[in-house]
């Protein structure tokens, strides 16, 4: 691994260590769908996006659209580490008069490009912002996070169908695949599998990847950028929970605040509680 | 007079105007474009036109990523396949985040589907997008203030929905007035026996009631109140005091529309006896538009019944 590499995996642990302490602290809120997408986040935002903490609204940025929305703590932690707002707001995350909601708000949370946490939204309204930077003319992407189970909802693949129609080689779209969704597994509840090949079924450049592999992480992001005319679809294998063994063994940590002792076990393992 | 062929016409007049006059203003179709008459402005400006497919969830999403971006994306097409399938998206992608997303409904009321049945006439719209906070809700009364409603709602920031018919309706501005988002305008000041409140191209039968009414002596005020949101509670509350005695007209259910939205400014701001002409809170059937709003209970005949009722039962309350 490259230094730069390593340093992005030690963010995504640090965003792991945020996502804990802010739901521990706010005593509210989604730890395991934080976790299991905290690596593509830290990519993103630590590496691949275009962006301008100074400049929130800068029209030349990249956008970034979490369409998972209840994984938003992750999304705080990086905002605040990319020095959008301070980390002393984290623990504020849905109290009142808060500038982090329940689930992203773009009116009230500086850097978050689109409102989202209605599951499956999130790809069409990022095709709305790469169609507009096609009509623009300007050059930068749209990259969405979605959930494996937001594949069930109906308007992902309405969307799907017209990012293709448009030729949206800015759109790039990592599917947090990690099995499980509020209920249970994704594959009991629905019959969605296989995801794959349901993509490649709709013309996206696919592919996939472990999506807790730094490298693997920016490989497919670079190879995304290579696509022409088409948008990419990043099948990302993930766990949920990943980072925190006690979590990534039990689906009721999709919304679970953690005790005193499970809070203090899960900030060692994510490097102590006086890391930085 | 004006040279509409009908309301759809107009809203396309008007997007060929505004795309004159800015890049920013786009149009996304969920295939609509030979439906809301959008076919001069794709061949025109076929950058400008997004055709996403039959997919209005989509559409909508993919105009509140547009209007994030700085663009004034419109999304036409039935007013029922925008309130009602795509609602989540209006509440929650376009009005929660105040983007900039203008939708125009078409077969607004049980007149603009007439023929197709209920599948196609959407009588519960306003009610729906009344419900949601900063929505600003247009409902013009025939083609020409369709034209200048378009543009009113270009030009004013955040969302909008304007409703449309299907080239019924009558013509009753002889020339294009502006309009003014948010105030009821008086079109008939006969005196103040009773108010006729209206919206909507059954506005030409309020009118056709208002001179009944003159004919038998009953002097009434006809207050188009074009705008539901946000409401002219001033406009009406006034009148309302004069008079008395008000009859609400809408080819909308008379739950959640005009009727709503005037009883509430009645209970809260001026008491007065109030009669709902519209849909009685049924299913209606196919048929031919005007027959339809005459079986439905909302003929001239219909109106003037109301407004006596109404007047009726004001008197009956000041003489107790």
């Amino acid at each position: 691994m490259s230094c730069e590499t390593v340093n992005l995996v030690d963010m995504a642990r640090l965003l792991r260590r945020d996502v804990v302490d802010t739901v521990y602290r706010a005593k509210d809120g989604h730890p395991s769908p934080a976790l299991s997408c905290a690596d593509i986040v830290a990519a993103l935002f630590f590496k691949v996006l275009k962006l301008d903490p100074q400049n929130p609204k800068w029209p030349g940025r990249d956008r970034f659209i979490l369409s998972k929305g209840h994984a938003c703590p992750v999304l705080y932690a990086a905002l605040a580490r990319r020095g959008y707002f301070s980390r002393d707001e984290l623990p504020g995350l849905r109290s009142l008069g808060s500038c982090l909601q329940g689930h992203p708000c773009m009116r009230k949370t500086p850097g978050i490009d689109m409102t989202t946490g209605s599951l499956g939204n999130g790809i069409s309204i990022g095709v709305g912002m790469a169609m507009a930077a096609k009509y623009l003319e300007q050059d930068y992407n749209t990259y969405v996070i979605m959930g494996d189970g937001e594949l069930e909802e109906g308007i992902v693949w309405e969307a799907a169908m017209s990012a293709v129609k448009h030729k949206l080689d800015n759109l790039i779209v990592f599917v947090d695949n990690n099995g499980l969704q509020s209920g249970g597994k994704v594959s009991d509840i629905s019959g969605l599998m296989p995801i794959y090949e349901k993509w490649e079924a709709f013309q996206w450049h696919c592919q996939e990847i472990d999506g807790h592999n730094m490298d693997e992480i920016l490989a497919a992001v670079k190879n995304a950028h290579q696509v022409k005319g088409k948008p990419s679809l990043i099948l990302a294998h993930t766990v949920k929970g990943k980072g925190v063994p006690y979590m990534e063994t039990d689906n009721s940590w999709h919304k679970r605040v953690p005790t005193d002792d499970e809070y203090k076990e899960a900030m060692e393992i994510l490097g102590g509680m006086d890391c930085e | 007079m004006s040279s509409y062929k009908g309301s759809r016409e107009a809203f396309a007049a008007a997007m060929m105007q505004l795309a004159e006059e800015d890049p920013c203003y786009v149009t996304i179709s969920p295939d609509s474009m030979k439906a809301m008459r959008m076919v001069a402005f794709a061949e025109k400006y076929p950058k400008r036109f997004f055709e996403v497919g039959i997919a209005e969830q989509n559409a909508v999403g993919c105009a509140a990523g547009m209007a994030s971006c700085g663009l004034v994306p419109f999304v036409a097409t039935y007013s029922g396949f925008i309130t009602m399938r795509a609602c989540e998206q209006v509440r929650t992608f376009v009005a929660y985040p105040q983007l900039n997303v203008k939708l125009v409904g078409a077969n607004g009321g049980i007149f603009g589907g007439e023929r197709e049945g209920v599948t196609h006439q959407f009588f519960e719209d306003l009610g729906i997008l009344r419900s949601i906070p900063e929505m600003t809700i247009v409902v013009p009364s025939d083609a020409s203030q369709v034209f200048a409603a378009t543009l009113a709602i270009a030009k004013r920031p955040g969302p909008a929905f304007l409703r449309v018919a299907n080239g019924r309706e009558a013509v009753i501005f002889d020339k294009e007035i502006p309009f003014e988002i948010g105030k009821a305008r008086k079109l008939v000041e006969n005196g103040t026996d009773v108010a006729l409140m209206t919206c909507g191209f059954i506005l030409s039968r309020v009118l056709k009631a208002a001179e009944v009414l003159k004919a038998e002596g009953i002097n009434a005020t006809v207050l188009e109140v074009h705008t539901l949101k946000p409401l002219d509670k001033a406009g009406i509350a006034s009148l309302l005091e004069e008079t008395g005695a008000v009859v609400t007209v809408e080819d909308h259910n008379v739950i959640g529309g005009l009727g709503s939205a005037v009883a509430e400014v009645i209970a809260e701001h001026a008491p007065a006896a109030l009669v709902r002409v519209g849909l009685q809170d049924v299913f209606p059937e196919s048929g031919p538009a005007e027959a339809l709003l005459d079986h439905y209970k909302m003929g001239v005949d219909d109106i003037v019944k109301a407004a006596k009722v109404a007047m009726a039962k004001r008197d009956h309350r000041r003489a107790g």
